[in-house]
């Protein structure tokens, strides 16, 4: 990459181009929801969801619905990731809600086997990697289920599932296509 | 734009480690070995005071703490008093604050001063201060720090480049065994061999607890001054002839290659222009090995070996005392430890030794004449290099 070229452009189709993400089909296999204790803000990891604390609560609306979305410039199309109030190359405040792939594969991966932050220690040791959303558009990070590290391998198929935090919110993971 | 030479005439560092020491004493303790290590130095001739600091409201539960250390340093700043917060390039940014308002004539005589304080008594609270450098509310949830990052880094250049573990742990035997020679290190009294080395657990596949560097508590300082005021306070100044900065993505969704550093290159072709200078002019380098693959991929991007042979350029004791430059004599990140503000300025301590021939045998650079600092921060997305010459102005 050149100079120029900077800040990085993420270009890509999206899957659907409408405003408003589809109906997603049912999860295949519902992951049991572990009740998660309140914690202080600044030591939770996970964010605050709702639309009297963030402009992108429509996000968490779509993942509780089954969908995992993000924003798309309605100017330059470009494709954001994570998703924004504002485009990152041409400035707009206009932007659209656009599904993303539900599938991809690893492209690189490893696992926390200790030195987990505080409310992970009991869930070590656990798989996170980089996923190419199908179709190349966007590389995701997050964390890998349904295998142990030691069995996952670069190009394994993931499909991506969301999931109830344990209090009410949700956030999205991987799991490996069996 | 005319900008004024600046050198750096002295530094200290305190010993690296867990320590049983909070933060304002480690900044106490690293002020008293600066009026030390600088005889010349009076607290009134000091002008300005940058702090690097990277998690003090997370690891020390304190914010604002440019007047805390300037007070525990004895220090009274008329000009410029500011902290630089840049993760683990914090100390780093520092300097080049000092440098910068030195060399606009903003200042005359500065500190700059790091430290951090990482070590506490649960270390999954300090683990999570570490996870908050990373993009917190999407890449945190998920579980992410730096060991399982870079792991990724390793397994692709693995992949990629054929790179082995034993590749790896040279890095670390070089610089564990350079940290013998370094009291101040966290690692200065224990002997690593490959082998041993290659036993070590796993921290986060393919990465053993010996590619990673450490949650490290300490400090270091340096002083800075316009080029009249050099020779008050020493005959060996160590001259800020170039650096270079460049981020090009924060999320890990947008980091691109994981083996390119593209911002390593750019930031180095700032750098090296401003200093006039090739990557083959250096004569020693203290780069960042938070993890043994970051420095494999250092020597690539700094061009001293082709892409995708930093391994074999290790494993062959090329950044070693008799190769092709010495590369972190001082004991790097994972020897001496990684207090994440102290470390840049360490760095930069070592630079100023090296010139002025006051380091143990074991890693004396023969005459060097020219040096680089670099640093990464984060999941290496930003990266911040300094060049120094040593000699008369």
């Amino acid at each position: 990459m050149s100079a120029g070229t900077r800040p990085r452009r993420i270009s890509t189709a999206p899957t659907a181009p409408g405003s408003e993400p589809t109906p997603a089909p049912p999860t295949p296999e519902p992951a049991p929801v572990r009740p998660r204790e309140k914690r202080p803000f600044l030591l939770d990891f996970f964010p605050l969801e709702t639309a009297d604390q963030t402009r992108l609560s429509p996000f968490f609306d779509h993942l509780r619905a089954g969908k995992l979305t993000t924003t798309r410039c309605r100017k330059d199309h470009s494709v954001h990731w994570p998703p924004r109030t504002a485009c990152p190359q041409c400035h707009a405040e206009e932007l659209d809600w656009v599904d993303l792939p539900d599938t991809g594969t690893i492209y690189a991966f490893s696992a926390v086997l200790g030195g987990a932050p505080l409310g992970m220690e009991d869930e070590v040791p656990f798989a996170v990697g980089l996923v190419d959303l199908e179709g190349g558009s966007l590389r995701l990070f997050g964390r890998i289920e349904g295998r142990p590290w030691t069995e996952l391998r670069i190009g394994q198929a993931v499909r991506v599932e969301p999931y109830d935090v344990g209090d009410g919110r949700f956030f999205y993971r991987f799991r490996v296509v069996e | 734009m005319n900008v004024r030479p600046v050198a750096l005439v002295g530094g200290a560092t305190t010993p690296f480690g867990v320590r049983a020491a909070t933060w304002p004493e480690l900044a106490q303790e690293v002020g008293a070995a600066l009026f030390r290590a600088v005889p010349a130095l009076r607290s009134e001739d000091v002008d300005s005071l940058f702090v690097g600091a990277a998690e003090p409201e997370r690891f020390a539960f304190q914010s604002h703490v440019a007047p805390l250390a300037a007070e525990q340093m004895g220090l009274r700043p008329t000009r410029i008093l500011q902290r630089t917060e840049l993760a683990c390039a914090s100390g780093q940014s520092a300097i080049r604050s000092a440098y910068a308002a030195i060399a606009a004539g903003l200042s005359d005589i500065a500190v700059a001063v790091g430290v951090e304080k990482m070590n506490l008594p649960s270390m999954a609270e300090a683990n999570t201060a570490m996870a908050c450098v990373m993009d917190r509310p999407w890449d945190g949830p998920h579980g992410a720090t730096a060991p399982p990052f870079f792991a990724m880094v390793a397994q692709r250049h693995q992949l990629e480049y054929g790179t082995t573990e034993d590749q790896m742990a040279a890095v670390s035997e070089k610089n564990h065994r350079f940290a013998n020679s370094n009291p101040t290190a966290q690692f200065h009294a224990k002997t690593f061999s490959r082998e041993k080395l290659r036993r070590l657990p796993i921290v986060a596949p393919p990465l053993r607890l010996g590619d990673c560097s450490s949650m490290t508590d300490g400090a270091a300082a340096v002083v800075l001054v316009a080029e009249e005021f050099s020779k008050r306070y020493t005959d060996t100044p160590a001259w800020i002839r170039g650096t270079g900065q460049y981020s090009n993505f924060h999320n890990l969704a947008n980091a691109g290659s994981l083996t390119d550093w593209v911002g390593l290159r750019h930031a180095a072709r700032e750098a090296f222009g401003r200093a006039k200078i090739t990557p083959d002019d250096i004569d020693f380098a203290e780069v960042h090995d938070c993890f043994t693959i970051s420095e494999i991929i250092e020597y690539e991007m700094f061009g001293w070996c082709p892409r995708g042979k930093g391994g074999e350029f290790a494993a062959d004791g090329q950044g070693d005392v008799g190769g092709k430059l010495v590369v972190n004599p001082r004991g790097g990140l994972l020897g001496c430890g990684h207090p994440l503000g102290a470390t840049g300025v360490a760095q930069a301590v070592e630079v100023a030794q090296q010139f002025s021939h006051t380091v143990p045998a074991a890693r004396a650079v023969p005459d060097p004449e020219w040096a680089l600092v670099h640093n990464l921060s984060g999941s290496a997305n930003v990266h911040s290099i300094m060049i120094y010459q040593g000699g008369a102005a």
